[in-house]
């Protein structure tokens, strides 16, 4: 596991901290009923009741680049930060849509996303890491703050990936389609941004990453032979079992790098795909690890359904605004994606994070 | 301590290997053993390549570089390191912030060793009727540097458009989704431009002067953006590279020049610089000191 742990020595002298969190949820709701109606096969799937999700966000208006931009907005304003003070702006999102379907490769999404929000002097480039971009993204930002390359970042994403779920309604036929998990998709737009901490602030504390390759074929997604967009083919229950297999041992490596218990933590928000996945992988882990951490797993895939790389920012956003995270809280984001990306970030939250909630946009 | 470029490697498609993945392997493969590693020493695997097998959305490219490799692909088990892969996309400046990308956790001793492709080639499946760049994998690897030598630092920029820039979509033409690559005339020569800026101003950071270079390793190959990089480095354009003939090389371009212009030996005892422009434009470079 590539693991990045702020020790404050001379070759990382500071240490980063989440300094504000933003969102951009589309105001379209599509249920999951509405949504299985529209299939062309008559599937007799009962979706909702497999994975928990009721329905989630469509953009009808914004594209990928609309709801990057859109959060990242939200999440400056939040916070209390100009844009020209951004230093870098990674973008991560897997749908690279602007002007509709329109996927693009080049120029790259964060300079598009920082013209527009007016982040004129902020380096740009765009990372890819499936469902696990944006705390890749986080991974990132945290060791050029660290190493103090820059002093702010920005992180963003938008998912404008509902398309994968429009493609697959005309596909899936029974419960064994591979298209089956692109019905569960919604989508968002996520921004973090991470900037040095002050003196005595607990920050970030660990971000730990690692690749399981031999999997790294077990969800595929390109753009579509004959539809707009995109389709993708997930081997949905292989992926699940590679988790609940691997994860424990790498939260309790990233625990331990980090000099903590899992009954440390306040919080744990893991990937978004469905409510029963999420608590069958936290048994899974409390099981393995003899504890369970202060509260249970955030779960916001009920309301938004999977939101690919945003998932984890959208959950956090979700339970500041709900006056669940305090300063104080140590929180652990735990990314699972395609690759098969297994991610660890642990931060505290700081006051900052938290006064984000109190600022509307 | 500095990182260090310890091994490049260049391969070039041909008639059986063809795929952009594939080459980004065998490139992969070659840059090991010139670095005297095994695929199992690599901590990262950043892969800056963009136009691969099927244009894969997901997972990264480099998920499936690491295992086709053979580095670490394994499940997690007690006493393994792992190997942590994934893409970064900046056009043809995406291979130099893949380095800046693996300097950095080389630098604060998260990894000992990074492994950065990149590779394009057409996608197939008739997504890309003439596709317009040369089949081409590239793959270098970095390490933690023992001395004060190495990768001293690096700087980027995007320019302000309007201008004229690359640009590369996938859209629906109503029967099939295509990749439309569009290079307009004066594209390499405003990210040439905007290149020789930022390598002036990473120079002037050091103190130093082009009189000072030992060596200018510049990607694209082309004489737009080369002739335009000499001018505002106030360089003869000799000094910046030989333009390349046939279908221009993308993000594997970078490690062409080095190929070329430092074979072997590396760039030890020598002071580099990197610089590459494109779409946006953008540019960024980075300065090697011995």
């Amino acid at each position: 596991m590539l693991t990045e742990v702020a020790a404050e020595d001379e070759r990382g002298p500071y240490r980063a901290r989440i300094a504000g969190v933003g969102r951009a949820l589309p105001p379209a709701r599509l249920t999951t009923a509405e949504l299985m109606r529209s299939t062309r096969h008559r599937t007799r799937i009962d979706l909702e009741h497999l994975t928990g999700i009721r329905e989630r966000r469509v953009a009808t208006e914004d594209d990928s680049l609309g709801l990057a931009v859109g959060a990242a907005r939200d999440c400056l304003a939040r916070a209390g930060r100009r844009a020209e003070d951004v230093e870098l702006l990674v973008s991560c999102s897997i749908t690279k849509y602007r002007d509709g379907l329109v996927h693009w490769f080049e120029p790259t999404t964060a300079a598009a996303v920082a013209r527009a929000i007016g982040a004129g002097r902020a380096v740009t480039f765009d990372v890819a890491n499936a469902c696990a971009g944006t705390l890749t993204g986080v991974a990132v930002a945290n060791n050029w703050v660290r190493r103090g390359e820059v002093r702010c970042a920005l992180v963003v994403s938008g998912e404008r990936i509902s398309g994968l779920a429009t493609n697959a309604a005309r596909h899936v036929r029974s419960i064994a389609s591979r298209e089956l998990a692109s019905l569960t998709l919604g989508d968002a737009g996520a921004a973090v941004l991470v900037e040095r901490a002050g003196e005595g602030e607990p920050g970030l504390a660990l971000a730990g990453f690692t690749t399981v390759a031999g999997h790294s074929r077990l969800c595929l997604a390109a753009p579509a032979r004959r539809e707009p967009g995109a389709r993708m083919s997930t081997r949905a229950r292989a992926i699940h079992r590679v988790a609940i297999a691997d994860t424990p041992l790498l939260l309790r490596e990233a625990l331990d790098a980090a000099g903590l218990e899992v009954t440390d933590l306040d919080h744990v928000i893991p990937h978004q795909t469905s409510v029963r996945a999420i608590r069958t992988g936290m048994r899974t882990v409390a099981a393995a690890l003899g504890a369970t951490p202060r509260n249970p797993p955030v779960v916001t895939v009920d309301r938004y359904g999977n939101t690919a790389s945003t998932t984890h920012v959208v959950a956090l956003v979700e339970e500041l605004d709900a006056g669940r995270l305090r300063a104080g809280d140590r929180v652990a984001l735990v990314a699972l994606a395609s690759g098969l990306e297994i991610g660890v970030v642990l931060f505290t939250v700081d006051p900052c994070l938290e006064a984000c909630r109190a600022v509307r946009p | 301590m500095p990182s260090v470029l310890e091994s490049v490697a260049v391969v070039e498609g041909g008639r059986w290997r063809r795929g952009a993945r594939r080459l980004a392997v065998a490139a992969a493969r070659r840059a090991l053993r010139r670095a005297g590693l095994t695929p199992a020493d690599v901590d990262l695997l950043v892969n800056a390549g963009l136009y691969h097998e099927r244009l894969l959305g997901e997972p990264a490219l480099a998920a499936l570089v690491q295992d086709d490799l053979g580095a670490n692909p394994d499940d997690p088990h007690p006493g393994g390191h792992g190997t942590f892969s994934f893409d970064v996309a900046d056009g043809s400046c995406g291979m130099l912030t893949g380095l800046r990308v693996a300097d950095g956790f080389l630098r604060t001793g998260a990894v000992d060793h990074a492994l950065v492709v990149a590779s394009d080639a057409d996608p197939g499946r008739g997504l890309a009727p003439g596709f317009p760049f040369a089949p081409v994998g590239a793959a270098v690897v970095c390490g933690r540097g023992e001395g004060t030598g190495g990768i001293a630092g690096f700087r980027a920029s995007t320019g302000s458009p309007p201008g004229p820039t690359l640009t590369a979509t996938v859209a629906f033409d109503g029967r099939r989704n295509r990749l439309t690559v569009t290079r307009p005339a004066g594209a390499d020569a405003a990210a040439g431009a905007l290149a020789g800026d930022v390598a002036g101003a990473l120079l002037a950071d050091r103190g130093l002067t082009p009189d000072d270079l030992d060596l200018v390793v510049a990607n694209p190959l082309t004489a737009e953006f080369l002739g335009a990089l000499a001018d505002r480095l106030g360089v003869p354009p000799a000094r910046v590279g030989r333009p390349r003939d046939g279908r221009p090389v993308h993000t594997a371009g970078l490690a062409v020049a080095l190929e070329a212009a430092a074979p072997a030996a590396g760039l030890a005892g020598r002071t580099a610089l990197l610089v590459s422009g494109g779409a946006g434009p953008a540019a960024v470079a980075a300065l090697v000191l011995p």
